[in-house]
């Protein structure tokens, strides 16, 4: 087991240092100067900007450039914000626990959504499997910061009392936070519910068509205990799975519905440092987001192995 | 349900001919676009956030444009660059799949990594930092575009290309004399071209997703040009004052994108490609 989640680390490595290139490249390559930029202002002289080009380092070369940076970056420097002057790890750490929450919020409701539907179409066939069809397509098409505006116009034009851009802060009120993360969340988990609902319908019809199953029906198992004990159980780890995958969807989403709904996360501080031109900060969010959905990936795989002794990656 | 509908071919047919209809009318926008409008998308009148008329069919927007003639000039934008950069993105990958599977050995294994590295970010993240990049222009959004969308052609490309490049027929082409190069056009490319046509289809999706989720966000084409995405944006000032001005932007996206799916769901069925 430690070997193979050593083995799966290690592959994961170069990866890692191919997102630190891109997210190093991908700054370095803006049009006009970083210094320029890193001042704020095109009214700066041409001795203030030589002097800091050479406090940023930009005179080296550029491979030098990129070493000095990830050493940096290793060592918890994402760099200080243009916008701020703060280091950006300090900006960028408590918007991520919120948009780690509105992840884990919208995932499960994506979980139970997806999973019901695609249950309800593997077992049930016929029409309903059309109905969900359909529904599953309707929800594709429509593009998750639609729902999010046409839910904002709603609650405008049919509930104006409630309040939906209240967001309050965990620590303060939890159950206020809670109620805060529904709205954003079930805008975000619309369409990622797709792919897990056509997984989970396919992975049911899969393991129905066992023979094992087959036998638990033939001795006269109840429907519910063959759904429970043998279809669920089975089923659920590749559904799992798929969740896991959907994380890169979720993160992405966030941005839009964060903005949509003012909620303070690492979608907002990316919008935010987009129209501030803020680039370090772009970068540092560029790189953790990658950095997690990679993480992300390896643990879904090794929990993979871990549940299906099947799996082997030595 | 309708009895049509429970014989499979049937099916396929049936989705593939709605949502070619679908398309039917998306092309007539983008071909027709600005000599349908009714009125000149960018020209502003002090009849503002009016409803519905005989005179302004969709009512108009904040500063008293003609909704519908911006919902037709925005939506000929939006799908332009759609199909501009699905097609280079389509190219792209192309070449990367059809390299990759069929040369196959180190060539594989450089492209298949450098691609790895490209999923490992969120999509929609990795397009709004390019385009911070590069500059929120017309030309950098079907780039970024391209580049967000080609690994997965390739991988839709390369996938079944490992597998035909072992069929008997590319191995008889070989013996009788057949140059590499055309074996993978003309004897691999063909075969795989069924998966192809279903992802491109549900990448135009998906692009129709970034083109109006970046527009939304204010990086899109720059202003005064109309644009889906942007008319969403804008219109959320005075939604409660005019609810159309929301919904109609949001009706064409979803109206687009659907489009796309009904005929990716429709080819899957036909052409019997695999779950996903």
């Amino acid at each position: 087991m430690m070997r193979m989640v050593a083995l799966r680390l290690l592959l994961t490595l170069p990866i890692l240092l191919g997102v630190s290139i891109v997210a190093f490249v991908l700054m370095r390559a803006l049009p006009g100067d970083f210094a320029q930029a890193s001042a704020g202002t095109t009214t700066i002289s041409p001795e203030a900007l030589d002097q800091l080009r050479r406090n940023l380092g930009l005179d080296r070369p550029v491979w030098e450039q990129y070493l000095a940076w990830l050493a940096r970056a290793l060592s918890g420097d994402l760099g200080t914000s243009f916008a701020t002057k703060r280091p950006v790890l300090g900006e960028l750490v408590p918007r991520f626990m919120v948009t780690a929450e509105l992840t884990l919020v919208a995932g499960a409701m994506a979980l139970a959504l997806g999973g019901a539907t695609g249950l309800a179409s593997a077992r049930l066939r016929g029409r309903v499997e059309w109905i969900v069809r359909g529904w599953n397509s309707l929800l594709l098409a429509v593009p998750n910061f639609v729902v999010a505006t046409l839910v904002v116009l709603l609650f405008g034009l049919y509930f104006p009392t409630i309040g939906i851009f209240n967001y309050v802060p965990f620590a303060t009120d939890p159950l206020g936070n809670l109620a805060s993360m529904v709205l954003p969340g079930i805008s975000l988990a619309l369409t990622v519910s797709v792919t897990i609902s056509e997984n989970t319908r396919a992975a049911i019809l899969e393991v129905a068509s066992q023979d094992y199953v087959m036998v638990a029906r033939a001795k006269g198992l109840s429907r519910g205990t063959i759904l429970r004990d043998y279809l669920g159980r089975n089923a659920l780890t590749p559904v799992i799975t798929v969740a896991g995958l959907q994380l890169a969807a979720l993160l992405g989403g966030s941005i839009l519905i964060e903005t949509i709904f003012t909620i303070p996360g690492m979608g907002q501080y990316l919008f935010d440092s987009v129209t501030t031109r803020d680039y370090p900060a772009i970068q540092g969010i560029v790189l953790v987001a990658a950095t997690v959905v990679l993480l992300v990936n390896v643990a879904v795989d090794i929990a993979y192995a871990r549940v299906d002794a099947r799996v082997s990656y030595d | 349900m309708i009895e049509a509908f429970r014989r499979p071919g049937q099916r396929g047919r049936t989705m593939v001919a709605i949502g070619l209809a679908m398309l039917l009318v998306l092309l007539l926008v983008v071909a027709l676009g600005p000599s349908i409008a009714p009125y000149d998308p960018t020209r502003t009148s002090p009849d503002s956030l009016a409803g519905p008329s005989a005179a302004h069919l969709l009512g108009t927007d904040s500063i008293g444009r003609d909704l519908l003639s911006r919902l037709i000039v925005g939506g000929r934008g939006t799908l332009l660059i759609t199909f501009v950069a699905v097609a280079m993105a389509l190219s792209a990958g192309l070449v990367l799949g059809l390299a990759s599977g069929y040369v196959g050995g180190k060539l594989d294994l450089v492209v298949m990594r450098v691609l790895d590295v490209v999923f490992a970010f969120p999509v929609f993240l990795l397009a709004i930092a390019v385009v911070a990049a590069l500059g929120p222009t017309v030309r950098n959004l079907v780039i970024t575009i391209a580049i967000v969308y080609t690994p997965t052609m390739a991988r839709v490309v390369r996938g079944p290309v490992l597998g035909v490049k072992r069929w008997d027929h590319v191995e008889a082409a070989r013996s009788v004399g057949v140059g590499e190069l055309s074996i993978a056009l003309r004897h691999v490319l063909p075969l795989v071209v069924s998966p192809i046509l279903v992802q491109t289809s549900l990448t135009l999706a998906n692009t129709i997703f970034t083109v109006t989720a970046l527009s939304f966000l204010g990086l899109g084409p720059p202003p005064p040009d109309p644009n889906w995405g942007s008319m969403l944006a804008d219109a959320r000032q005075f939604m409660e004052l005019a609810p159309l001005t929301v919904v109609a932007p949001a009706c064409a996206i979803v109206f687009a994108s659907l489009t796309f799916v009904v005929l990716a769901n429709g080819l899957r069925e036909l052409l019997d490609v695999g779950g996903r």
